[in-house]
């Protein structure tokens, strides 16, 4: 239990995104407030930061907000996939059997599809909105809690505190919510700040090729492929949205795994 | 220990060898068991996301056709048969490798597919190959140089590299060599020197990935009892990292690598709309603009297909890197 220099350096770029982001709202204004007087104006332009976009809106408004999206969509689906990975792997390690088994190779047929290909092919028949987007990459999300959840399962449902929970006659739910569920907490919680970053790449990618949160949603994704658009002109475009979304991702990942040396646990990376 | 064979060693010697071979059996059917299986699970998931929302043909018209003629495109394309016998001709379909006429080209779906996939799969072999000696060395140097300089570099190199999105390398290596430094040619498919910016973008996160992964298992076993005991004997830390602990990282890489090799297949997407690279992912994107579901559909099970292949050769690698597999583990009583 030692507090090491990844967890505070991961906490640290979190702190600050969510920092800039508060202020940048502040300063920037609107997202969606248009200025025709500068268009592609450049950073360091009077009312304008971060410069502006080609429909002369301000970048440094857009991150902001591009970063709260982010956020946002990381948290709905560490949660939604934490829900129902642990849900299904606490039922998979419990009655073992055939449901066991259906469970365990839904989740290996899960894993044969790469999540990319899946989300794009899904967005041609699903209506895009951010409940549709969190609910499709929790979809893929939901496999390593729930391995890690059945493994852990399986192994201490024979240890002695769950066999005298057992014969003190306590029920199954008790057992599975007072005896074992606490002691997996440490792990999916590192694997859920794993899994954070992952789930932010795959939002901006998404939007980034038209397929995930459009406007009048904000996206840093989004941004991007306006910027690649007007690459040669505006460098500014493209640029500070990807600085923004790579600390993001990097902040969770030190967090990520800050906190697996500070609980010691010994949690595989999450990629998926 | 030549000196104290007994024939009764000779006998388990052969025994163990027959039963390693029967192990090896089972574990080789076990493999393709379970690949044939999410093969299976894959195409199937490959036919219910078409029939998800509901009648395809409403997603084909786009909702731009009155009733009548979505009626008359579904009654034509067959898709108002009953759901499972639609199911039943798909998978026999998918089997032969037939997955319809593309309604955008009107040709074969599997064979815009196959056109597009060597294309990807340069890219992979490229990005995966480099990404692979680069992580190797990287990581060997590091775990050699423990507390040394080139762990002290690599460690925040390789996690600020893990964080950066693919696609925003590639936009910057655009801005850079091509834009402002006229280097490279900024976008598509002509000679090597196209595979160039599309391969750096890919390499780069996997090269991260590829990195924490194999020191983490390195260190693992240069700091087990084992290594610990073949220090005893007076290897030095070089030898017991090149010669036992690279070898037992190996068997985890592998598998490891292999998933990563089964996901880049669909992963190049973004990549590949970037450059105009005509491969699988500009297929899917450009498919799903234009709602062309066959299309979606044979690439999805392409997908899975190269995917489970990789995982067999991975399992292969493994057999031949771990001798433990398709053992009696040690101590067992059978």
């Amino acid at each position: 239990m030692k507090v090491s220099g990844s967890l505070v350096a991961g906490g640290g770029i979190l702190v600050f995104m969510v920092v800039f982001s508060i202020v940048g709202s502040i300063v920037g204004g609107s997202p969606a407030k248009q200025d025709f007087a500068s268009i592609l104006a450049r950073p360091g332009t009077a009312g304008h930061l971060l410069g502006t976009d080609p429909l002369g809106r301000d970048v440094l408004a857009w991150v902001s907000m591009g970063i709260r999206t982010s956020l946002e969509v990381a948290l709905g689906v560490v949660c939604l996939s934490a829900l129902v990975g642990c849900t299904i792997g606490v039922v998979a390690g419990f009655t073992r059997g055939w449901l066991d088994v259906v469970l365990m190779r839904l989740a290996d047929i899960q894993l044969s599809i790469p999540p990319l290909p899946l989300f794009i092919a899904a967005s041609a028949v699903v209506v895009n909105s951010m409940t549709t987007l969190i609910i499709l990459v929790s979809i893929v999300g939901w496999v390593p809690y729930a391995r890690l959840t059945r493994a852990r399962v399986l192994s201490q449902r024979e240890r002695g505190y769950v066999m005298a929970a057992r014969l003190a006659g306590r029920r199954r739910p008790a057992i599975i919510f007072l005896h074992i569920l606490p002691g997996i907490r440490t792990e999916a919680i590192v694997l859920a700040s794993l899994q954070a970053g992952v789930a932010l790449l795959w939002e901006a990618g998404l939007s980034f090729l038209g397929l995930g949160l459009q406007p009048p949603y904000v996206s840093l994704g989004f941004l991007m492929s306006e910027g690649k658009e007007v690459l040669a002109q505006a460098w500014w475009v493209a640029t500070f949205p990807g600085v923004a979304l790579a600390l993001l991702v990097v902040g969770f990942n030190l967090t990520g795994d800050g906190m697996r040396d500070f609980f010691g646990s010994d949690v595989a990376t999450g990629n998926g | 220990m030549v000196a104290g064979v007994t024939p009764g060693d000779v006998l388990i010697e052969r025994a163990s060898r027959a039963s390693r071979r029967n192990g090896v059996l089972l574990y080789l059917a076990g493999r393709l068991a379970a690949g044939i299986f999410v093969l299976f699970g894959a195409i199937t998931i490959s036919f219910l996301l078409i029939h998800a929302t509901g009648n395809p043909a409403t997603v084909l018209a786009g909702g731009s056709l009155p009733a009548a003629q979505v009626h008359a495109l579904s009654q034509q394309l067959g898709y108002n048969r009953p759901l499972l016998s639609q199911y039943g001709s798909y998978i026999v379909g998918v089997l032969r490798g037939q997955f319809g006429v593309s309604f955008r080209y009107g040709t074969p779906a599997i064979d815009s597919v196959m056109t597009a996939l060597p294309n990807t799969l340069a890219l992979i072999g490229v990005s995966l190959s480099a990404a692979l000696v680069l992580s190797i060395a990287i990581a060997v140097s590091s775990v050699l140089s423990r507390k040394g300089w080139a762990d002290r570099f690599w460690r925040p190199v390789v996690l600020v590299l893990q964080g950066i999105p693919d696609f925003w390398i590639a936009l910057i290596l655009v801005l850079v060599l091509a834009v402002h430094l006229h280097l490279l040619p900024s976008l598509g498919f002509a000679g090597p020197e196209t595979l160039i910016m599309p391969c750096v973008a890919l390499t780069v996160p996997m090269l991260a990935s590829f990195t924490r992964l194999l020191r983490a298992n390195l260190l693992d076993f240069t700091n087990s009892d084992i290594a610990f005991a073949l220090r005893a004997r007076g290897l030095t830390r070089r030898e017991i990292v090149l010669g036992h602990s690279f070898r037992n990282a190996m068997a985890t890489f592998v598998s490891f690598v292999a998933l990563q090799a089964g996901w880049l297949i669909g992963g190049t997407v973004i990549v590949e709309t970037i450059f105009a690279w005509p491969g699988i992912g500009t297929l899917l994107i450009s498919a799903v603009l234009a709602r062309d579901l066959t299309v979606i559909q044979a690439i999805v099970v392409v997908i899975a297909v190269a995917f489970t292949v990789f995982n067999l050769l991975a399992d292969l690698a493994v057999l031949w890197l771990d001798p433990r597999i398709g053992r009696p583990a040690v101590g067992a009583s059978r």
